[in-house]
């Protein structure tokens, strides 16, 4: 085992006067503070963008669900177990499975897909499911690594366990666990709900995850959106070329004289019932077997099928959006209103874009990077 | 029918294609609809999504080939004197003082526009997606100020004139996909020839689009199926819904494929299979035909 970092824990710090930040203004109001405190706050978020990093695009995250004893805690409204279930963010390109872990036990809740449908089926379900008993982290774990172990080299495996319980029953040495997973290449992160644990710490570290311990709800929400974002891939992960179909979607109505309903490929092992008789559908370039939905894996001939708004969907990871420059209000010539909203420039900075030089205000800025992630201005000039 | 309550607003912008270019074209073809027709089926929708409820509220961009601008609302916190002490909004014929400050107010701003705006040469193309994502961070700022207890229903109507430009393909689904996410609605009116990103983006964000057969009715089109909001839409027989290509184009030739090679580092698209990949410069690994080995069996001790 390596040695562990220097880390100053927050008790071996020095005494820190946290009443010193609050500043008075002449009239004792704390007002100033207060909204200098909330526009840090909008502000918190670092834009690091990778550059010339290579992203893992092709991911496979296991998640798993910690549902022990400890999940019934109020401390997260209404507890933190229907907490964890509420947030829950498609993420990119790639396939997601659920475990859930409780009573010294793990169960697999939903299959490696890449439809987000049936996961949040399955977890409003899992929302009513009692906790109980203690978690295990090497049987989780176990279970992820037997599903992950089979993916192809060149995707990224994750894992990401969202811990409440302070404790894990294990029936093996877990450390032995880590060395595999290390050789695996299989990346480990964690969210702990209540406190820090070094067993944690030492798997995180090892595999080359993240550990965090969350302070808040937003706080979660905000590591959650973390780990949705493609992290940088390891440079063993190899670099091919997939090959894959993009099929046509047909809607056939009754009044086509060729339209012959066939069943639908998912739709024959479900258990959900229904006919599963339909017209239209997506049929695979290859085999013509029918699909109802998008991205899926024909199971006939093996192809993945997508269509082309999926693989759009992550093109703003790799052409990042650059952050914009801050500037005080009080410096800034010209019209004071904000060139995306056509709104007046009222906060105390402005941010201008580096490429177009366009003011936009503090909404708009927060708007663009996390949702719009195009500068309107610029793709005026260069589209 | 369902009646609007006094808590929901519903924001309406409209995104008009003024491209002079195309416009001035059609003059020579069809004299009997020229842009200031155009303006007038849409100052008539306005007004009738105005007056629906008092709750309504709209907004027009003109879309240009050089920038995108506001029709309305007019800036009026302007340093100096706003429009309206100037000239007084009486247009003398009884019509509610709101729609007529707003149709003079769109009238002196496309005015101003095509006069002040010069076509250079090689920027022709409509600047669609910089109109839409204006379009969008407007939208966020009305819903950022609304009153407390107040619920907002936004939609965006484009009217389309020019043909597609292929280089704002990006742009415009990173646009489609956050109207997506801020669950608006984009609905699309096309006069001339089929958009194929308009297609997609009245697929993923569940709007309407229709290309419509006579332009000079363009009124009459707008008003029966694009005034409607979404929770009305579903009473009514409408369009019905187009066959959206979602094929992929490769990026070597620009042809819609079938079947395609994705990078997996950069996401780009070919229709063969090549050792590097042109847009990231990657080495792929060329897969060999994996040897079998032979298989050992292993006795089990009984359990």
């Amino acid at each position: 085992m390596d040695e562990e970092p220097e880390r100053a824990k927050r008790w071996e710090g020095g005494y820190e006067r946290t009443w010193e930040i609050l500043k008075e203004d002449e009239s004792g109001s704390l007002k100033a503070t207060v909204e200098e405190i909330l526009f840090q706050a909008k502000r918190k978020r670092v834009f690091e963008s990778h550059g010339q990093v290579r992203l893992g695009m092709m991911r496979h995250l296991c998640v798993v669900i910690d549902t022990s004893r400890t999940m019934e805690d109020q401390d997260l409204k209404p507890n933190r177990l229907t907490s964890t279930l509420k947030v829950r963010k498609r993420g990119d390109r790639g396939d997601v499975g659920i475990i859930t872990t409780k009573n010294k036990r793990a169960e697999k809740l939903t299959d490696l897909a890449g439809n987000p449908k049936k996961h949040i089926a399955a977890l409003r379900n899992a929302k009513d499911s009692t906790c109980g008993g203690e978690p295990s982290l090497y049987n989780s774990l176990n279970l992820a690594m037997q599903t992950l172990k089979h993916m192809p080299a060149h995707s990224s495996k994750e894992v990401l366990i969202i811990l409440s319980s302070l404790t894990t029953c294990d029936p093996a040495n877990i450390y032995d666990l880590v060395k595999t997973l290390k050789a695996l290449k299989i990346r480990v992160s964690v969210i702990g709900l209540s406190a820090e644990v070094r067993v944690c710490t030492v798997l995180t570290r090892e595999t080359g995850g993240s550990y965090h311990v969350i302070l808040d709800e937003s706080h979660f929400r905000e590591l959650l959106m973390f780990h949705v974002k493609p992290p940088p891939a390891s440079a063993s992960s190899e670099c091919s070329l997939i090959r894959m179909g993009f099929p046509q979607h047909t809607i056939a109505s009754l009044s086509d004289q060729d339209a012959k309903p066939s069943f639908s490929q998912a739709h024959l092992d479900s258990t959900s019932g229904g006919p599963g008789l339909s017209l239209g559908g997506y049929f695979c370039p290859q085999c013509h077997a029918k699909y109802t939905e998008l991205p899926v894996e024909c199971k006939i001939c093996g192809l993945t099928l997508v269509s082309a708004p999926h693989l759009a969907r992550s093109f703003h990871h790799l052409f990042p959006l650059e952050a914009f420059q801050e500037s005080p209000l009080e410096l800034h010539q010209g019209e004071r209103f904000c060139v995306a909203c056509q709104g007046e420039l009222r906060d105390k900075s402005v941010f201008t874009c580096p490429w177009c030089c366009s003011v936009f205000c503090v909404e708009c800025d927060l708007f663009i990077h996390d949702i719009l992630h195009c500068c309107p201005s610029c793709i005026h000039s260069r589209p | 029918m369902v009646m609007a309550s006094e808590d929901e607003v519903s924001l309406l912008v409209i995104v008009v294609d003024v491209n002079p270019i195309w416009w001035g074209q059609q003059a020579n073809r069809e004299p009997q609809f020229t842009l200031s027709k155009c303006l007038d089926a849409v100052m008539v929708m306005g007004n009738s999504h105005l007056v629906m409820t008092r709750n309504n509220k709209l907004a027009i961009i003109a879309s240009h080939c050089q920038e995108s601008h506001f029709l309305y609302p007019f800036k009026l916190w302007k340093s100096g004197d706003g429009h309206g002490d100037d000239n007084p909004s009486t247009s003398g014929d009884g019509k509610y003082e709101l729609l007529s400050v707003a149709n003079d107010i769109m009238a002196e701003e496309i005015k101003i526009l095509m006069s002040r705006t010069e076509v250079k040469g090689n920027q022709t193309d409509t600047l669609l997606a910089g109109s839409l994502a204006k379009a969008l961070c407007y939208i966020h700022r009305v819903t950022k100020e609304l009153e407390a207890g107040q619920e907002i229903k936004s939609r965006i109507l484009v009217i389309k004139a020019a043909d597609d430009c292929a280089l704002q393909y990006m742009n415009f689904m990173n646009v489609i996909f956050a109207a997506q996410k801020q669950s608006i609605l984009i609905d699309a009116c096309v006069l001339d020839s089929d958009s194929g990103l308009l297609q997609q983006a009245c697929d993923i964000t569940g709007g309407l689009y229709l290309m419509i057969p006579q332009k000079i009715a363009l009124a009459q089109y707008l008003l029966w199926v694009f005034l409607p909001d979404s929770d009305q839409r579903s009473q009514l027989v409408l369009p019905p819904p187009v066959h959206v290509d979602y094929r992929a184009a490769c990026f070597c030739h620009r042809n819609l494929i079938e079947i395609g090679y994705v990078c997996s580092v950069c996401l780009s698209i070919f229709c063969n299979f090549s050792p590097i990949c042109t847009t990231c410069e990657t080495a792929f690994k060329i897969p060999l035909p994996q040897m079998v080995k032979a298989k050992k069996k292993k006795l089990k001790p009984s359990t």
